[in-house]
């Protein structure tokens, strides 16, 4: 069992961060209108260029590994592409940015490249995803909005591998499959279990959760034909269109905001408990295994932790006359406040080796997917499906 | 001139507006239907207490609890016999039968919790220790995500 | 009724840590903003339902959750009238000092005695588990610190009324 690594990036949160190819360098964005990129040297991250473009917080970054271009998207309605060139004055290698003109009228709030980094879609607050691609003619990058049937702030979308499909939860309650197909960049994709003869702007489907919540993060499985998301109600939930259909879990913790898919029949989910945890399931049923945080008192979650720390105190008072002054500053856990991210880090996507996890507490950690220490209990159901 | 255009309250006529009935999916009984079930339930709730069947008086009425809008008497209805049940329950059965309870009825239970302690100057049955001493015990089993579910569900009972 | 107060404030603690997951969101009603949806109101997706927490009916907590923001509104125990004027005179004290305060609102909410609002900027720079503690410590020292006032105020009174009325014999 591999212990995961903590590197404490700042104070404040982080709001967003996305890793290069070789892993070696990343770009993060501390709560500001600016977004660093910072190289491993060793021991840990440095910050090696400064992106400011932006007026307002940057909400999410995504890197394209292949055409090492990286995107960030903020509160302020933009979105720039960074590309490395030389600087014609100095010769030097940096970043710079273009502008790209999403024709929205809202916040920003959460950016992702396709598969094949042809084309880049931005979540935003004007109740729209702007789906972008590059016009080689005018070189510039054009969008095209998604709008229909979408009624709330968008907070998260995926694309399936086929470049052409793109999940979306909103905060509408709604997680949904659009087809992003743009006509001069994608071939006509074949029929998928979401649908075939897609044109842009089609609603695949939608799904939501019983009990309603804000859907926070979506995800398609490896092969694209399950979509997982989150939402507020603390559920996750499961999409298998050619099967079963919506398939829920709901959670006695807190609710998650974040999730990634470790391999076909696995994903890693994360949010306001504090430490990731991991469900296993298939078409037949999901179910959660335990979590990757094996800290000491870590498997009871956070907010049972001062249930119990209440519970005591009380008695204690009541039979003493007194307070205990046994207040823990710190949370059990390696992260101290929500976290809001989980990257795939390491491995295929088919296979995940490890993942990267940003929160709130200004922590980048590094776990190791497979180390889960199991927790009973917390699905309100003992045991579960074993693969 | 007419000026009664400036009185018009223009948000009414926004198309793109969300209306609290959009958020949930509404029964698809009909109110009346509604109505005729928990006046039934109720009858049932109270068959069971007499015979002290506590736990079958609980998922009688925690099932397809009403709820959303129009449906106000049975609403009130429920409400009453969830808290004839909650006041005739002994303090130690409570863990066990929280404990039987699906995830979707200690859900329903947790809102009628609420409700009860909302309404706890209007309604006569509530009681503050009880409904509080329930609420302990439900969050025991059930966990604070049972607290988060009550408060996202737009399926107000 | 001491018996209850735990059960009160531990179900008070329950809902409060459930209310406080909350996330950076702009404002979707007017671009380039961020403010506190419990107090803006415009979108109803974005607001949760709200809940109260009551030992009888004087002592109630009002917790309205939406997803950037709560808002927590206390109703004070106030047995008779003197009781009545102290808590108008302590939370007018700490309202007055809202800002320092930081949590604190300005204006308690109709119906309530004092009310906090916890916004996600809050969340992200204060740990959140001790915000909850915090709270919870509060209604506690409030009710205690209000006992406490008007057993001075009354030995204060007897004071002052024995040594007036001794100089009548």
């Amino acid at each position: 069992m591999s212990v995961p690594e903590v590197f404490p990036l700042s104070v404040g949160p982080i709001t967003g961060h996305a890793f290069n190819a070789d892993r070696s360098q990343v770009c993060v964005s501390l709560n500001t209108n600016e977004a660093q990129v910072m190289a491993y040297d060793g021991t840990g991250w440095k910050t090696t260029e400064t992106l400011s473009e932006h007026d307002k917080l940057i909400t999410s970054i995504d890197w394209a590994p292949n055409s090492n271009r990286i995107v960030t998207c903020s509160q302020d309605r933009n979105a720039y592409v960074w590309t490395q060139v030389p600087d014609p004055q100095t010769g030097v290698v940096t970043w710079k940015p273009t502008l790209v003109l999403l024709r929205i009228n809202r916040a920003a709030t959460f950016v992702r490249w396709s598969p094949h980094e042809d084309k880049f879609a931005v979540a935003s607050g004007a109740r729209a995803i702007a789906v972008c691609s590059f016009d080689e003619e005018n070189n510039w990058w054009v969008s095209r909005l998604l709008k229909k049937p979408i009624r709330s702030t968008v907070l998260s979308i995926d694309w399936h591998p086929n470049n052409v499909l793109l999940a979306a939860g909103s905060a509408d309650q709604k997680a949904r499959v659009f087809s992003a197909f743009i006509k001069d960049v994608d071939k006509r994709p074949g029929p998928t279990v979401w649908g075939d003869k897609l044109p842009f702007n089609t609603v695949c489907g939608e799904w939501a959760s019983p009990n309603g919540g804000w859907v926070h993060s979506v995800a398609f499985s490896p092969s694209g034909d399950a979509m997982a998301f989150v939402s507020h109600d603390s559920s996750i939930s499961v999409v298998y269109p050619a099967g079963p259909g919506l398939i829920t879990i709901k959670t006695t913790i807190l609710p998650y905001v974040t999730l990634a898919w470790t391999s076909e029949g696995s994903l890693v989910t994360a949010g306001h408990d504090c430490q990731p945890h991991v469900f296993q399931g298939s078409e037949n049923g999901w179910a959660m295994v335990g979590s990757l945080d094996s800290s000491k008192g870590s498997h009871r979650h956070t907010g049972q932790r001062n249930q119990i720390e209440a519970f005591n105190r009380f008695r204690q008072a009541d039979s003493r006359g007194s307070q205990s002054e046994e207040d823990t500053e710190l949370l059990p856990t390696v992260h101290q406040n929500t976290i809001t991210s989980v990257r795939a880090f390491d491995g295929t996507p088919e296979q995940v080796i490890r993942v990267s996890t940003t929160g709130v507490d200004g922590k980048l950690v590094l776990w190791d997917a497979n180390a889960v220490a199991p927790v009973a209990g917390l699905t309100g159901k003992m045991g579960g499906l074993r693969m | 001139m007419d000026t009664a255009f400036r009185k018009i309250n223009v948000d009414l006529f926004d198309e793109e507006a969300l209306l609290p009935s959009e958020l949930y999916d509404p029964d698809p009984r009909a109110a009346a239907q509604v109505l005729a079930d928990t006046r039934e339930k109720s009858g049932a709730v109270r068959g069971s207490l007499s015979r002290g069947d506590i736990a079958g008086a609980l998922e009688v009425v925690l099932d397809q609890a009403p709820y959303g809008e129009g449906v106000d008497e049975a609403k009130a209805l429920n409400l009453s016999s969830v808290l004839l049940i909650l006041n005739s329950t002994k303090t130690s059965d409570i863990p066990s039968l929280v404990k039987h309870l699906t995830q979707q009825q200690q859900d329903t239970l947790m809102k009628y919790l609420y409700k009860g302690m909302a309404q706890q100057g209007d309604h006569a049955d509530v009681n503050g220790s009880v409904m509080l001493g329930w609420h302990e015990r439900l969050t025991e089993v059930a966990g604070i995500g049972c607290i988060v579910r009550v408060m996202t569900d737009r399926r107000t009972v | 009724m001491a018996n209850t107060l735990r059960p009160y404030l531990a179900a008070v603690r329950s809902t409060l840590t459930a209310a406080m997951t909350l996330e950076n969101f702009a404002s979707q009603v007017v671009e380039r903003h961020n403010k506190p949806e419990v107090e803006a109101a415009q979108s109803i997706e974005v607001l949760l339902n709200p809940l109260v927490i009551s030992r009888n009916e004087n002592e109630q907590v009002l917790i309205e959750p939406s997803i950037n923001s709560i808002r927590l509104s206390i109703k004070i125990k106030q047995a008779d009238d003197i009781e009545r004027i102290l808590c108008h005179m302590f939370t007018r004290f700490m309202t007055g000092r809202a800002e320092s305060f930081i949590i604190l609102r300005r204006k308690p909410v109709k119906g309530y005695d004092i009310s906090f609002l916890v916004t996600n900027f809050h969340s992200e720079t204060m740990l959140k588990h001790k915000l909850v503690d915090f709270i919870i410590q509060f209604m506690e020292d409030v009710d205690k610190e209000i006992s406490e006032m008007k057993l001075s105020l009354n030995a204060r009174a007897r004071i002052v009324a024995e040594s007036y009325l001794t100089t009548f014999g």
